[in-house]
């Protein structure tokens, strides 16, 4: 029986399939994960159907929902696009570029007591990242849209999103843009 | 470099990207074909030129000639009466290279990103169907005041230029939905945005701004507002500078305030016209007005609560408050009684 973590994914459904076997285990090996999302070579005609666009926004487009263990997304980022600066409370966070480029700065977290601009710890351009922490990411392009695959494990519905100038901090409910490829109902989008 | 009709499944489809081709030619493209193309695609190829014979499409309706070395659009485009929608990104065009009859056009969306434009050229101002407009990402330095004249217009994209104002004209657009203007150079947002009724999402991320005009609060559809990487003020500025109003404003004021009666056969017109530009003291307790002499404060307003935003609003003597507070020591603190409802602005990404 080969294991999982040496079959390269041929395709988006091939890498669900591996996703789904490895995380069949409690314990799950993050290096593993990583090398499987890495190894997916990325086919629009495999992603298309997810990558749903909106002209004022990012969106979040569930694709799988990894049997309560993991949540895997397709986010679509028109130009100019970026997220607020925020948590994954405390799941891990998977990422991989399936076209264009993102901007990840990663920030410290920031004293409850301090008030002030919050740090930032770095900046890079990403291709794919698993990241723990505070960070924002944005499609800095005024050119190109980019389009990007999460993971996350275990799955979240709320995170902490912070004021840039003063460290303020703020609970969100997160929501889906699409499921599976379906535009979901206005009424079940809240923040 | 001679083209294979068969190039794409669908019939009204001409798909001829990414074929790394550095000149084309549509003879061998049937004259049927020619007529069914509805969408003609040209891009990531290293076309110099566009060929005068793009005409031949006569049904054309969608042309994507993004990601070439085209320096220059040929008069021919012109003859394109139906098409809706030209992408143009990622080429070396400036406004010099666009046909002088362009604006004759019937396009609703127009992108040229990545270009080399110092200026929005005269003949996209002509382009009276136009809904979206996009030149991000290119040189540009100012916005012209006949922008106004683009009146179906509803997604503007400057991002990324060299703009350092804002003319007031924009703010006549009615139908603007979304106005990108982040990485630019601007130092303040014209208070006449509050005529935008239809303005949803605002970018104004990576500017010049230290605060933002008051009126802002009537965009009652603003639904986002990026204001990252803005020098925006975070304390109330005590020292503002006062200059005692002229003997002109002190007679306008005292006829406005006293309700004294004027016409046409008292006063010559150009008095008649400055009276008739007298603004109210936002103060409630002031029945004062004011011409040009006036005092800017910066009021903080929070946000449902989670975001403090500095916005400019002008009173009529430093002896006025604010309408947002009885006591005017009270500016001086970061406390604010006035807080915006929670279901509006509920996506404002400052943070």
């Amino acid at each position: 029986m080969e294991q999982a973590g040496l079959v390269k994914p041929e395709t988006l459904d091939g890498l669900i399939k591996i996703l789904h076997k490895i995380f069949e285990n409690d314990i799950i090996n993050v290096e593993e994960v990583q090398n499987i999302m890495e190894a997916y070579a990325s086919k629009p005609q495999e992603w298309m159907k997810f990558a749903k666009f909106d002209q004022y926004r990012y969106t979040r487009n569930l694709v799988d929902e990894g049997n309560g263990k993991f949540n895997l997304m397709i986010l679509c980022w028109g130009e100019g696009h970026g997220s607020s600066i925020h948590d994954h409370t405390d799941s891990h966070c998977f990422l991989k570029l399936l076209q264009g480029q993102l901007k990840e700065t990663l920030f410290e977290w920031p004293d409850r007591k301090a008030h002030g601009d919050m740090v930032q710890k770095s900046q890079r351009i990403l291709k794919e990242t698993n990241s723990i922490g505070l960070h924002r990411v944005e499609n800095v392009s005024h050119t190109e849209c980019a389009v990007s695959l999460h993971l996350y494990s275990p799955p979240f519905s709320h995170c902490q999103t912070f004021d840039q100038r003063t460290g303020h901090r703020n609970t969100v409910r997160m929501t889906f843009w699409s499921k599976f490829g379906e535009r979901t109902p206005f009424w079940s989008q809240l923040l | 470099m001679e083209l294979f009709e068969g190039a794409s499944g669908v019939e009204d489809v001409l798909d001829l990207s990414h074929l790394n081709s550095n000149s084309l030619n549509f003879n061998s493209i049937g004259d049927k074909r020619r007529k069914d193309t509805r969408h003609l695609h040209l891009s990531h190829n290293r076309l110099m030129v566009l060929p005068d014979s793009i005409h031949w499409f006569t049904n054309l309706e969608f042309l994507d000639i993004s990601n070439n070395g085209l320096s220059v659009i040929c008069e021919d485009i012109t003859r394109l009466t139906k098409l809706k929608t030209l992408l143009a990104k990622n080429n070396r065009l400036d406004e010099f290279a666009m046909p002088k009859e362009f604006g004759t056009l019937q396009l609703q969306v127009l992108n040229f990103s990545g270009n080399r434009f110092e200026e929005i050229p005269a003949q996209f101002l002509e382009l009276q169907r136009l809904q979206s407009l996009s030149l991000g990402g290119n040189r540009l330095k100012s916005i012209p005041a006949e922008i106004e004249k683009l009146t179906s217009l509803e997604m503007l994209y400057l991002g990324g230029n060299l703009i350092s104002t804002i003319p007031v004209e924009l703010a006549s657009l009615p139908f603007l939905t979304y106005l990108v203007l982040c990485d630019n150079r601007i130092q303040s947002i014209p208070p006449q945005f509050t005529r935008l009724h239809s303005l949803r999402s605002l970018s104004l991320h990576n500017n010049l701004l230290t605060y933002l005009p008051r009126e802002i609060l009537s965009l009652v559809q603003l639904q986002e507002l990026s204001l990252r990487g803005n020098p925006l003020v975070v304390r109330f500025v005590k020292d503002m500078t006062y200059d005692p109003p002229s003997l002109l404003e002190l007679a306008g004021r005292t006829i406005k305030s006293r309700n004294l009666q004027y016409s046409e056969e008292d006063l010559p017109s150009h008095l008649i016209r400055y009276l008739d530009l007298a603004s109210k003291c936002p103060n409630p307790k002031c029945a004062g007005v004011y011409f040009d002499s006036c005092v800017r404060h910066i009021k903080f307003v929070d946000f449902c609560g989670k975001y403090r935003l500095p916005l400019m609003h002008y009173l009529c003597s430093p002896e006025c408050s604010s309408p947002c507070s009885s006591n005017p020591q009270s500016d001086a603190d970061s406390d604010d009684d006035q807080s915006v409802p929670a279901d509006r602005l509920q996506r404002v990404l400052l943070g």
